[in-house]
Formats: C-alpha cells, sequence, structure tokens
C-alpha cells in the first residue's frame, strides 16, 4: 500500500455515542484518504446513521475527536462541517418538488444582483454554474427549468448529490443513496460516486446493497452494536463474509483472521 | 449516462423534441400553463353573459365590475402568502374590519390626520397577521383553529370599536369616501400602461441579456418582445375600454401597481422564492439554511396587511364601517378567488395574478347572473360549483405534480 504523507482527509478516533442507555457507538475510529470511497456497513441500529451524523455536526460525541485534513474539529452544527469541507446527502431527497432544478441546487445560497439592480436574483449565472456542476458530474437533465417533481428518482438523488458538491467540498457523506432506487437508477448513481471520486473527493456511503459496496468502495468498515467489528479493503473479502462480518455470524477465530488481514491491508 | 436508455421514465425525457405525453400535460398545467384553464373558463362566461345580456361588455358596466373586484382582488392577493406556504388565514375579513375601525375612528372622530390613521390601521392588520404567525410558528398550533378564533375575537372587538347605538362610522364627506369614485384622466391611464409595459420589457430584456452573455442562449422573441407586446395589447384593451366610460378607476391603477410589484417580489427575490420553497418541503428549507419561522411569520404578516388594505377600501367604497364589514362573504371570495385562480390549497403553488384572474371570474359571474334576473338561488349555486371546480382540479394538479 502507498504511504500517505499528507494526513488523511478525515479521521475520526475513539468517537462513543450513547443515547441514555444505548451504546450507539462505541469508541468507532477510521480514517478516510482523499479520492477514497469508504462504505459502513451493518445491520439495522449498527450506528451507521449516527457516525455520518457525527461526523456532520449533527451529533455531538460523548468522547472521541474528529480531525479533519488534521485538525482537530469540535463540531457544533452542520455548518461548522460544511465550512471544514464536509457535506451530507441524507437519505431523504432534500429536494423542493415545486422547484426546478436551478433553484435546488442553489436554494439557500442564490446568487443576487446588488440591490441598485432591485436584488433579482441572477438566474442566469446560476444557470450557467448549474449546467456546469451537472455536466463535471454528467448528470443529464434535459431541462433544467422543470420542477423536480417531473425528474426521476436516480435525477433527483443526482440533484440532491451536485447540490452538496456546489460547495466543493472534501468529503461527501451519503446516507444510503441507492436505497430508493431502481436498478438504471441505481447504476446511475453509482457512477456519479465513482466522478466524485476521480474528482478527488472522499466519499462514505452507507448502503445495504453488498453488490453496491463491492463495486464502488475502496475499503469497508463493518459496525456491529455501535462498535467497528472488521475492515476490509477491495479484493480482500467476499460477500459472505462480509455478511458474517455484519450479522456476527463469525465467531473470534474467524473475526481475528479478518482483522489479520485487515492488518496486512 | 448510457444507462438511462434501459430506464423508459429518463427515455422519454431524452429526444429532443419530444411527444406530449399525459403527465407532461399535467406538469404543465399545473405550472406554466397553470392560468389557461382559468382563462377560458372566464371568456366562457364573458361570452355567455355578454350574448345573454349585451349591457354585461359595455364600458361602464365593465368599469363597475372592475371596480366591485378590487377589494376581493386584494384580500385573495394577500391569503396567496399564506396558502403558498400551504396555511390558511381565516380572520382576514375580521382583521379588515378591525383595522378600518380603528383608521376610521381615528380619522373621523379623532381628527387625525387621514394619512397616519391609514398607516395605524395597516399597522393593526400587519401586527394581527404577525401574531398569529408567531402563534402558529412556535407553538405548532394549526392556523385553522388559531385563525378561525382570533377571527371570533376580532369580531367582538370591532363591536366595541364601532360607536354604542348606532354602530356605524361614517364616512360620508371624507376622503376615504371618496377613493372609489376617483379615476386616473384618459392620458395619465394611458401614461400608466405605457410604463408599466415598458418596465416590464426593461425587466425581461435584462433577463434575456444575462443569459445571452452567459451564452444560455434563449430567444429574444419569446422571452421578451411576445409576453411585452401581449401585456401592451391587453393592457391596450383595458385602459380603452375603461377611457370609454370615466377613465381607469384609481383603485383599480392601485390594484394593478400593487400586483405588478409583488410579481417582482414573488418570482424575482430570494423572499419570494423561500415562500415556494416552504411551502413544499419546509424540512428541505430549514436544511438549505432557510429561516422557516422568519418566512412563515412574514407570509402571515402579508396576509395582516393586504387584509387591512381590502378592509379600508372596502370601507371607503360603502362609506363607512359597520359590524356588517367583518361578514364571511369576503373571506369566502377571497379564499375562492385565490383557488379559482389557481393557488394551491396544498402549498407551493400559485402567482399573484391568481388573485386578479379568480376574483375577475368570481365577480364577473355576481355581476352578469345581476344583469341576466337571475335569482339568487342560481348564483350560489353557480358560483359554488365554479368554486368545487377549481379545488378539484387543484387536488388532480397536485396528486400529479406532487408524484415522484
Ligand atoms: N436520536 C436517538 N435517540 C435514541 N436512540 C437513538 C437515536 N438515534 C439512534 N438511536 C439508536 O442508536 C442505535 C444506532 O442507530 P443508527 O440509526 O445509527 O443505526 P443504523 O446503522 O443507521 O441503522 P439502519 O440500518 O436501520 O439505518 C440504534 O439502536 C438506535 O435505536
Ligand atoms: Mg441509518
Amino acid at each position: 500500500m502507498a504511504t500517505h504523507t499528507p494526513p488523511p482527509v478525515l479521521e475520526v478516533r475513539n468517537v462513543s455515542v450513547r443515547f441514555g442507555g444505548v451504546a450507539a457507538l462505541t469508541d468507532v475510529s477510521m480514517v478516510v484518504w482523499p479520492g477514497e470511497v469508504v462504505a459502513l456497513v451493518g445491520d439495522n441500529g449498527a450506528g451507521k446513521s449516527t457516525l455520518v451524523k457525527t461526523i456532520s455536526g449533527i451529533q455531538q460525541p460523548d468522547s472521541g475527536e474528529i480531525l479533519v485534513a488534521g485538525r482537530a474539529h469540535a463540531m457544533k452544527g452542520p455548518q461548522d462541517a460544511a465550512a471544514a469541507g464536509i457535506q451530507t446527502v441524507y437519505q431523504d431527497l432534500a429536494l423542493c418538488d415545486n422547484l426546478d432544478t436551478v433553484q435546488n441546487l442553489f436554494l439557500g445560497r442564490e446568487i443576487c444582483l446588488p440591490w441598485w439592480k432591485g436584488r433579482r436574483m441572477d438566474r442566469a449565472r446560476m444557470e450557467k454554474r448549474a449546467r456546469e456542476v451537472l455536466s463535471d458530474l454528467d448528470v443529464k437533465i434535459r431541462d433544467t427549468r422543470v420542477p423536480s417533481s417531473s425528474l426521476s428518482g436516480g435525477q433527483r438523488q443526482s440533484v440532491a448529490i451536485c447540490r452538496s458538491i456546489l460547495a466543493n467540498p472534501q468529503v461527501v457523506l451519503l446516507d444510503e443513496p441507492t436505497a430508493a432506487l431502481g436498478v438504471a437508477q441505481r447504476k446511475q448513481v453509482l457512477a456519479l460516486i465513482e466522478r466524485l471520486k476521480a474528482q478527488g473527493r472522499a466519499v462514505v456511503i452507507i448502503s445495504h446493497d453488498i453488490g453496491d459496496v463491492q463495486q464502488i468502495a475502496d475499503r469497508v468498515v463493518v459496525l456491529r452494536l455501535g462498535r467497528k467489528v472488521a475492515e476490509v479493503t477491495r479484493g480482500g473479502y467476499s460477500r459472505d463474509e462480509l455478511i458474517a462480518a455484519m450479522t456476527g455470524a463469525l465467531d473470534a477465530a474467524e473475526l481475528a483472521a479478518l482483522r489479520k488481514e485487515l492488518a496486512h491491508g | 449516462m448510457a444507462d438511462l436508455s434501459s430506464d423508459p421514465k429518463a427515455l422519454s425525457g431524452r429526444t429532443g423534441f419530444p411527444p406530449m405525453n399525459r403527465h407532461d400535460l399535467m406538469t404543465a398545467l399545473a405550472t406554466r400553463w397553470r392560468m389557461v384553464p382559468v382563462l377560458i373558463a372566464l371568456a366562457l362566461i364573458w361570452t355567455y353573459f355578454s350574448w345573454a345580456n349585451p349591457l354585461f361588455i359595455s364600458p361602464r358596466n365593465l368599469s363597475n365590475l372592475s371596480l366591485q373586484i378590487v377589494v376581493t382582488a386584494i384580500v385573495a392577493l394577500g391569503l396567496m402568502f399564506v396558502l403558498v406556504i400551504g396555511e390558511i388565514d381565516l380572520s382576514v375579513a375580521a382583521s379588515g374590519a378591525v383595522s378600518a375601525a380603528i383608521s376610521a375612528g381615528l380619522a373621523v372622530n379623532a381628527g387625525v390626520d387621514i394619512g397616519i390613521a391609514i398607516l395605524v390601521g395597516l399597522g393593526v392588520g400587519a401586527g394581527i397577521g404577525a401574531l398569529q404567525g408567531v402563534i402558529v410558528t412556535w407553538f405548532r398550533a394549526p392556523a385553522f383553529i388559531v385563525t378561525l378564533g382570533m377571527s371570533l375575537i376580532l369580531q367582538g372587538i370591532l363591536l366595541d370599536l364601532l360607536p354604542e347605538g348606532t354602530n356605524l362610522i361614517s364616512l360620508v364627506g371624507t376622503p376615504l369616501g371618496k377613493i372609489a369614485t376617483l379615476y386616473l384622466s384618459p392620458g395619465m391611464g394611458i401614461a400608466l400602461l405605457g410604463a408599466m409595459t415598458a418596465l416590464y420589457g426593461f425587466l425581461s430584456w435584462q433577463s434575456w441579456r444575462a443569459s445571452h452573455q452567459q451564452a444560455l442562449g434563449g430567444s429574444l422573441l419569446r422571452e421578451v418582445l411576445l409576453p411585452t407586446a401581449a401585456i401592451a395589447i391587453a393592457g391596450a384593451a383595458a385602459v380603452a375600454v375603461f377611457n370609454a366610460y370615466r377613465g381607469v378607476p384609481g383603485l383599480v391603477a392601485f390594484l394593478l401597481v400593487l400586483l405588478a410589484a409583488f410579481s417582482y417580489v414573488t418570482t424575482q427575490t430570494r423572499f419570494g422564492l423561500y415562500l415556494y420553497a416552504v411551502g413544499a418541503n419546509a424540512e428541505a428549507a430549514r436544511r438549505a439554511g432557510i429561516s422557516v419561522p422568519f418566512v412563515r411569520i412574514a407570509a402571515f404578516t402579508l396576509t395582516g396587511l393586504f387584509a387591512a388594505l381590502g378592509g379600508m377600501i372596502a370601507a371607503g367604497r360603502v362609506l363607512g364601517v359597520s359590524p356588517d364589514s367583518a361578514d364571511t362573504t369576503l373571506l369566502l371570495e377571497a379564499i375562492a378567488a385565490a383557488v379559482i385562480g389557481g393557488v394551491s390549497l396544498f402549498g407551493g403553488r400559485g402567482s399573484v395574478w391568481a388573485a386578479l384572474i379568480g376574483a375577475l371570474v368570481i365577480g364577473s359571474v355576481s355581476n352578469g347572473m345581476l344583469l341576466i334576473n337571475a335569482s339568487t338561488q342560481t348564483r350560489l349555486e353557480v358560483q359554488g360549483a365554479i368554486l368545487t371546480l377549481a379545488v378539484v382540479l387543484d387536488a388532480l394538479l397536485s396528486r400529479r405534480g406532487g408524484a415522484r
């Protein structure tokens, strides 16, 4: 494995989160390098969403820290994470159906003309920038002026992802981006993730689909009951091993073997 | 993306000049072409009444008709703001009456300067709206009941404000009492039309030039020249009709300027966009960093402001404020006007012009029914049927438009 001289773009160090009596995360650590796709897998309730929320500043860890580009960040809210270069796309699409693609992409950060020109929104500049971002990521939307309600599920998810890219983040967190999609649209979104990676951004993706994970993830972090139980690299695991690690069907010895494989990376 | 070709839904969207399928048609009807069915209905109504009684299209009757709809249109314009964010305000008639009573009381009984009296009344209306907005936003109480309760309170306050015995503040002989009799001179009517057309032409030319500079294309003919010409022609026809009687009524001119100004606010400014965003998906708006409480309270405040404005104009037209000023007919007609004009009760959809067109539909039916001596029963039945049709159309379009 190549040695990385710059610090990892994102590092999670010994993070624990408790909700009352429930230990949602216990002493979880992971690193993410630039241009890398890391998948978070695990059974329902394993703590994946909690980990993503902690990284994106929505959930404060009880202990442990989050480092961005080697520097510790105490993130009090999503704005802090955004400022540090982290953007999150949540599973439930955050688009407004009645607004068109350009309006959705720029919602909350519209470009406006100065007050002496009437503070109009500068539609032309937003449209231009929107087309650039969409074509950079090869997202095909025939007409950027039709309301989002008439886009397909894959197109909508793509717009939501492009929306996060407008802020030029170093890390993009995706919580089950393909969950509600059909086969073709799923491919469309996976291709989009590949292009984010090609742009040098780090992508952390939660997925329940082992096929998707095998296809796009460079590294897979397996959580079970709030603990990191395994971490494997591309090609270094089989489908069955992954499922076994997720469900806890592996016994300690097998787990140790997996861990050893991890150590040899 | 090559993968798209295997997806039938995406496929239909990829051909250069797509055949318009049913879904596209419904989407267009729900958005760009929302006014088309309403305008057709209005044309049919006008054709029928002109045939049944030619007096209907006389300049005198059309001039009166346009004066009759001003109050409904202004209150409907106000209601549009709360409807777009997915709320409702049932207190508009009562709050308009209370505001008018305060203005009239100050001006007539207390001798306060009329300008100041009007400003105070408008402030009261806006304040009532803001208060309701705060209650609905902070306590997450349903607007339907909050504003219904407020309406009852305001009707009580109105009775307190009116002098005991007569129960009437008369506006006969006061400046407020004359507003309905003001007309622009023929020249002023033409000048106003010229100014509004020029402003529209300039703004749309500016947008066209900006997208041209960004190499986004766009046709000068379709985006600037044709719409501007359409406004000029429609406006010229209207001004000609008005000038054939007494000139453009002052209140109608005021209404049109108000609509134009708020058309700009809702379509060109960030605040306008946020109203629609909050109405469609408040959670998405919140995550985008929009202050949803601010937008909600602002919408209720604007509704209250326009309710007060409508209340004062209504008082000016009937020459006084009485307990009847809080009559629910105005509330019902204003909601009906907004809905008929295409403001969705489900939030997120509707334009400022809906208030004008919807009020015209309702006003034309009332006016025409009187001219053909139809009974009150028939008038109520026809108006009810139109409103029901409009709300069914809204439900159909919203279901389609909202479908993923
Ligand atoms: N806000 C909360 N309050 C209390 N408990 C919570 C909260 N959020 C999560 N939990 C608990 O923490 C644990 C981890 O939840 P989390 O949502 O992170 O799981 P997940 O891996 O994303 O699961 P899924 O695959 O179902 O999305 C669960 O036991 C859950 O019930
Ligand atoms: Mg989850």
